[in-house]
């Protein structure tokens, strides 16, 4: 995948980049609060030395994505996932690789309210439909959504790595299901595995969700 | 094996079936229908299959969804497992289908994963998925039945130099159910009893169903023969989600007078093929659905069964579960 | 003790970063012109790299660089190396290709040609332990206990008896008691051999890793349990000094052992980021994180246990073949013995070990490393006499329960506390063991009921490690911790003892931990359970050091002696004459003004040098409190679990359901209640997955491996497990913590494994699996009466 030679059209402001995801500002904080020397501009929006020929065969393709309410423009190869959109074009690394086989829900995100493995669903076809990935779950003022909040309240994640597709998938649920019983909420779940075993937390969360929603 | 990362291919999404048939003949074996996904996106980035081409069928409506129809219903072959899972016409009158997509893998898998997808799905031999020269593979050896071979999941029956056995779920119910499939290429379109529809090595190695390059399923017609019958589904996995059946069953059955007066069965995991257990049909007809029938049948399920290495206890589990469905269904 | 904060709940700092998606684990770091790199793993399960033809691969656009085996420090055999051209495995990385985009290094790594010469391999350690039997590694079969391999072969003779595991010359030995006269006085003996199977991690995180280097410095993002271990020892890795080496790890998506400190192929790109002058970054697939990820040690073994018509446990003779994989490995083998000499406390006992070599995958510490697996082979076997000297299983494992008397190991050496009768006697009541206990075995239809209970121990808790915290003239204790984020929350709930000592308000303290810039201490790593233990001691002498340092600055300030002073509310405070008081961020200020040791110019002498370097970096910024951990320790520091499970399982099917599940803690003072009762359900989780799931199977024909994906290793889903577990905790304190704490998250997995092996055999009329872990299809063929299929001592098998 051509994943460094992003050549995303930049929105000329911030504010046109909606509330999803992290603003430009946010995530070039996020880089240099953590990392060493990044300028995050350069990777994520272009800007890496020369030609990077892409592998033969490979086009890429400029598509327009609704990604957590905002449209972007990315190119995009044929045979990549959107999970790779995501985490190395559009700078959502919010959304994790755990297996990149459809078996770990790590990379789970909403297509037109709908969890999907985004490790296993072509970008090309999410062509104008709504997808919503954990950083598109927060409110216009950075309010929690009430998911995330029941999450921390029961002490949802361990590590914290499948947690991001834990929190999609219980969103996914209470969209079509606001009140489910535990039993549902479990199957529900079920497509998302936590090697730390947090699952009672997690089902926990869920029905805190669902009961401080209604 | 070690690749995960898919290797290019092009990308075609037709919206017409003319378009989508028109490009698979152009492609022929260099082409790879794509549904879901969920089955084919593994082979990709194994590398195990590099297509040249590939062809999202998705965007074409008219193989999509659930429709009522004079004798039965008529399922498009891009529906959703979920679609089925939770169709409430599905689940009035043909509710071993719906129970079979609710089995199948996980919520995600079921929302992307299609009832056309799940049936034509290749073999889980761990073999031939590690990209190994099998017979399936177009080789000529077979490294699954081989004195110290690890096939603990595979056949009990059509051996046939391949051992693999048939992963899908609702294969086993849509035989039960005594659908058709509808198969459209270049020529036209045709029905095809479920139970024909699936083939064992004997027939063909190197495929599961007799979908042919150019070919293309396009619906499953469900006759209303067995709508509302009493009907059973068990999968036995080792995981609860996401898992491939060790085996499983489906079964479709009428009583009359505390009798059985009709009955269709079959059984996943056991044979390349959903096998259908016509024998145990012909067993338990015109007796009552109890224990004492129930194990008539079993004894009938299994023989000629030959075990393998590791697989043997597929014989008591498939035992089991035929006597469940006939008590319980 | 009544403490404001020690033992009440909290909201750890990095818990909402994981539910927004904002915290950043390795894989979620990019730099400028980042590249990526792939690994060429070996298809051989042993083979010599005879030539490789990179032309084909280095000719293709985007292609930057290529790192081989002669590019990468050497390790020394048989650790495991960064690259090899001797693959032992299949999977073992044999190079690593960089170019501008993913697809494109793996496309190059599809043009590499690999000439092997293919050698023989062996998966099975009796095989390789046969005369003539085949050595995985050129330098020997074994893994001796100093720091090499060498071979030993056992004779034909030993071999004789079918069906029973040969004990031949062993590695090790060592025994306390008489033992033979303990088998004579038994009233009866259970002899069993038994298996238990590899299994891998499979941490959700697989160990992708990226690299950069600036002005001569190295940084690096990586995925570790722990934070200043994996800094020292990646310095080693790479031969550079440790100062030179940023080290960022925030975050870490599960370790479970694997991740403990830094890790060979870790070195990949920071080597091939100096290389290609580039940051690179190693994303690791699943497929990969399976071979290089690290897995439990399987064990083939013999044990004998002798037990008197009470139940009492009067001689035990264990040996134990540990399959090492085919390099270094771990001390599961040893740890074991250690175990089963705390938990059933044998009057006599003789343990003996081998670990053998086999050309599979790296080989490490597995939450509960030796002591869970042999959990789950004793436990059953305690049942088993139970039913045969008409015993009840909870009566036998009273009998035999360790206390604060009890001794450990191979040296018979102290523990700090013990309460195992205590812990049984939670669970117990909890769980109502007796009214339980009437529905074993009761059927309805297919369906049988069967209860069990499991015990579990690790040591938990270690010593000798720094302790840093800083006073700021804003009036905010810092916090500087350097163990790691595992995910346990410890690093918080730990840290919170300085707090607590320092009379701090939690909302004014913050936490520097995850970058190796924030100035850490030297700390032990997040494993073996001894983060609680461990990382409250070093958080009190530090805070004690900084109390100290505030009385002295109030009383050089306000008159009178440092005694005259105590802390109350982030203020120093005379203890009569409450006029004379003084802020902390005051304090501060003068620490700053006094200079010396007050404010990090001068550091004691016997604290690390990593934790001076990083009082140097702070000094003169507050008051600053250091000091190595030197608080008495005597004796291993036991953590204990107990898990009683209730399970319906359906005869016809081989499948069966948790119905009741409750797990007890035996862990000294609960620091975290929320986090304690997370590690005692998530631990039954993963020990569900050990005893009846998880296995590593190989192809003895031609060594591939079966399981490889999640779908096929197994680990537990939401639908395997209960969706509802109790959880229980004994909560005496241990004397040698300041305030009681001993570690838990080990244990809690092994007596929940143990647990359910035991309510599967109960359900199974005591029907004895001789391995772990027991399948659907083991239970199927089991209750069907047919004969398994798999040969009583063979190894990586279904």
């Amino acid at each position: 995948m051509n994943t460094n030679l992003s050549r995303e059209v930049v929105f000329s402001d911030d504010a046109a980049m909606g509330r999803a995801g992290m603003s430009r500002r946010d995530f070039i904080k996020g880089i240099i609060a953590t990392g060493a020397s990044i300028s995050a501009m350069g990777y994520v929006f272009g800007g890496c030395a020369g030609d990077m020929g892409s592998a033969p065969g490979a086009v890429e393709r400029l598509i327009s994505l609704n990604v957590n309410g905002r449209v972007r423009r990315v190119d995009v190869l044929p045979q990549e996932t959107l999970a790779m959109t995501l985490r190395y074009k559009l700078g959502l690394t919010g959304t994790k690789l755990g297996c990149d086989r459809g078996e770990c829900g790590a990379c789970t995100v909403l297509v037109d309210d709908v969890a999907m493995y985004s490790c296993s669903t072509l970008t090309h076809r999410v062509r104008g439909r709504s997808v919503v990935t954990v950083e598109g779950l927060e409110g216009e003022d950075g309010a929690l959504h009430p998911v995330q909040r029941a999450f921390i309240e029961e002490l949802g994640p361990q590590c914290g790595f499948c947690t991001p597709g834990q929190v999609m998938s219980a969103v996914a649920l209470l969209e079509i299901n606001p009140n489910p019983t535990r039993e549902e909420a479990r199957i529900a779940m079920s497509g998302n595995l936590c090697r730390c075993g947090a699952y009672d937390n997690y089902l926990n969360s869920v029905m805190r969700a669902a009961k401080e929603a209604s | 094996m070690l690749r995960d990362m898919m290797a290019n291919f092009e990308l075609y999404q037709p919206t017409a079936i003319d378009h989508a048939l028109n490009l698979m003949n152009r492609y022929g074996d260099d082409g790879w229908v794509l549904a879901g996904g969920q089955d084919s996106f593994d082979w990709f980035k194994d590398r195990a299959k590099k297509p040249r081409a590939v062809i999202d069928i998705n965007g074409i409506d008219d193989l999509h969804g659930i429709r009522e129809t004079a004798d039965g219903i008529e399922i498009g072959a891009l529906t959703t497992l979920t679609e089925i899972e939770t169709s409430a016409l599905i689940k009035e009158k043909y509710g071993v289908l719906a129970d079979a997509a609710r089995h199948v893998a996980s919520p995600q898998i079921r929302n992307a994963g299609t009832i056309g997808g799940n049936v034509c799905q290749d073999t889980r031999c761990w073999y031939y998925r590690y990209g190994l020269d099998c017979y399936r593979a177009g080789g000529n050896t077979c490294y699954a039945d081989t004195p110290e071979g690890i096939d603990r999941e595979h056949c009990l029956f059509g051996a046939d130099r391949c051992i693999a056995v048939s992963p899908s779920d609702t294969a086993p119910a849509l035989v039960a159910l005594d659908a058709r499939m509808v198969v459209v290429n270049g020529d036209g379109e045709k029905e095809v009893q479920a139970e024909d529809f699936f083939i064992g090595p004997d027939v063909d190695i190197m495929r599961m169903t007799i979908l042919q390059p150019g070919d293309l399923l396009k619906s499953i017609v469900i006759p209303n023969t067995w709508a509302g019958a009493r009907f059973y589904f068990e999968k036995v996995a080792e995981r609860n989600t996401w898992d491939f059946a060790l085996v499983n069953i489906a079964a479709a059955m009428k009583v009359d007078n505390n009798a059985i007066s009709d009955i269709r069965i079959a059984c996943g995991g056991v044979a390349c093929v959903p096998l259908r257990l016509t024998v145990v049909e012909e067993v338990v007809k015109g007796s009552p659905p109890n224990g004492a029938s129930a194990d008539l049948a079993a004894s009938a399920a299994t023989r000629g069964a030959t075990p393998l290495n590791y697989n043997g206890f597929k014989i008591p589990l498939m035992e089991s579960l035929v006597k469940r469905a006939i008590r319980e269904s | 003790m009544a403490y404001q904060l020690i033992g009440k709940n909290f909201t750890p700092p990095d818990v909402a970063a994981k539910v927004t998606g904002k915290a950043k684990y390795a894989e979620d770091f990019r730099a400028e012109g980042m590249v990526f790199c792939r690994l060429l793993l070996s298809t051989m399960p042993r083979a010599r790299v005879r030539n490789i033809d990179v032309s084909e691969a280095m000719k293709m656009k985007g292609v930057v660089g290529i790192l081989t085996a002669d590019d990468v420090p050497e390790q020394n055999a048989p650790n495991n190396p960064i690259l090899t051209n001797n693959p032992h495995y299949v999977g073992d990385p044999i190079l690593a290709v960089a170019a501008l985009d993913e697809q494109t290094a793996q496309d190059a790594i599809d043009k590499i040609a690999i000439d092997y010469e293919p050698l023989p391999f062996t998966l099975d350690p009796l095989e390789s332990l046969y005369p003539g039997g085949t050595n995985a590694r050129e330098d020997g079969n074994i893994r001796n206990r100093r720091s090499g391999s060498e071979t030993i072969k056992w004779t034909a003779g030993d071999f004789v008896e079918k069906d029973v595991c040969p004990t031949g010359k062993p590695a090790t030995e060592w025994s306390y008691g008489e033992v033979d006269q303990g088998f004579e006085n038994a009233k009866l003996i259970v002899d069993e051999s038994f298996v238990t199977a590899n299994n891998p991690h499979h941490s959700m995180e697989p160990r992708s890793c990226m690299a950069l280097w600036q002005n001569g410095k190295c940084f690096v993002y990586g995925a570790t349990q722990s934070q200043s271990r994996p800094t020292r020892d990646l310095a080693r890795l790479l031969d550079m000094d440790s100062e030179d080496l940023v080290y960022i790890a925030e975050y870490c998506g599960g370790g479970f052992g694997s991740k403990g400190t830094a890790y060979p192929v870790m070195a990949i790109p920071p080597l091939m980021s100096k290389k290609v002058g580039r940051p690179v970054m190693m994303r690791i697939s699943r497929a990969e994180e399976y071979f290089i990820g690290s897995a439990r040690h399987g064990f083939q073994g013999r044990i004998r246990i002798g037990f008197l018509g009470n139940g009492r446990i009067s001689a035990l003779d264990m040996y134990i073949i540990q399959e090492n994989g085919a390099y270094r490995g771990g001390g599961d083998w040893t740890a074991a013995g250690d175990a089963v000499s705390l938990v059933y406390t044998p009057q006599a006992m003789r343990f003996r070990g081998i670990p053998v070599y086999t050309n599979t995958p790296i080989r490490g510490a597995q939450r509960g490393p030796g002591q869970n697996q042999i959990a789950c082979v004793v436990e059953p076997l305690l049942d088993k006499a139970a039913e045969e000297l008409g015993l009840d299983q909870l009566a036998v494992r009273r009998i035999n329960a360790p206390d604060n008397d009890s001794k450990y190991g191979r040296r018979q050496g102290p523990v700090t506390s013990v309460y195992m009768r205590e812990a049984l006697d939670k669970g117990d009541e909890a769980f109502d063991w007796a009214g339980k206990k009437q529905k074993s075995r009761q059927k309805s239809g297919s369906k049988v009921i069967g209860v069990g209970i499991g015990q579990a121990y690790h040591a938990a808790g270690s010593n000798g490690y720094d302790g840093l915290v800083r006073l700021t003239p804003e009036g905010k204790l810092h916090i500087h911790s350097g163990v790691g984020n595992l995910g346990t929350f410890s690093h918080t709930a730990t840290s919170r003892v300085a707090a607590e000592v320092l009379t701090c308000k939690w909302e004014n303290c913050v936490i520097e931990r995850g970058d190796s810039r924030r100035h850490l201490p030297w700390n032990h790593a997040q494993w073996g359970s001894n983060t609680s233990f461990t990382m409250t001691r070093t958080n009190y002498v530090a805070a004690m050091d900084a109390k100290n340092k505030l009385l002295e600055i109030t009383a050089k300030d306000l008159g009178g002696s440092p005694d005259d002073y105590d802390l109350s509310d982030e203020r120093v405070v005379h203890k009569t004459d409450k006029s004379k008081s003084l802020g902390f961020a005051d304090a501060a200020k003068r620490a700053i003004e006094l200079g010396g040791k007050y404010d990090g110019h001068e550091a004691p002498e016997d604290i690390h040098d990593m934790t001076k370097a990083s009082v140097a970096g702070l000094a003169g910024t507050g008051l600053i409190g250091v000091a190595k951990d030197n608080l008495k320790r005597e004796g291993v520091v036991p953590a204990m679990a107990v898990g009683f499970i209730e399970i319906e399982l359906d005869l016809e099917t081989g499948k069966y359901e948790i119905l009741d599940y409750v797990g007890v803690a035996e862990c000294g003072t609960v620091l975290h209640p929320q986090g304690l009762e997370t590690q005692i359900k998530g631990g039954a989780v993963m020990g569900f997955g050990l005893a009846a799931l998880e296995r590593y199977v190989y192809d003895p024909q031609n060594g591939l491996p079966a399981n490889m994906g999640l779908y096929q290793c197994k680990p537990p889903s939401y639908l395997d497990v209960p969706s509802e577990m109790k959880t229980e905790v004994v909560d005496i304190a241990d004397p040698q913590n300041p305030v009681g704490a001993k570690g838990i998250g080990e244990p809690v997995q092994g007596c929940a494994a143990a647990a359910l092996l035991c309510a599967i055999s109960d359900a199974l009329d005591g029907h004895y699996f001789n391995r772990m872990p027991v399948t659907t299809d083991h239970i199927v063929n089991a209750a069907a009466g047919r004969e398994q299929s798999y040969k009583v001592l063979q190894v990586n098998t279904v």
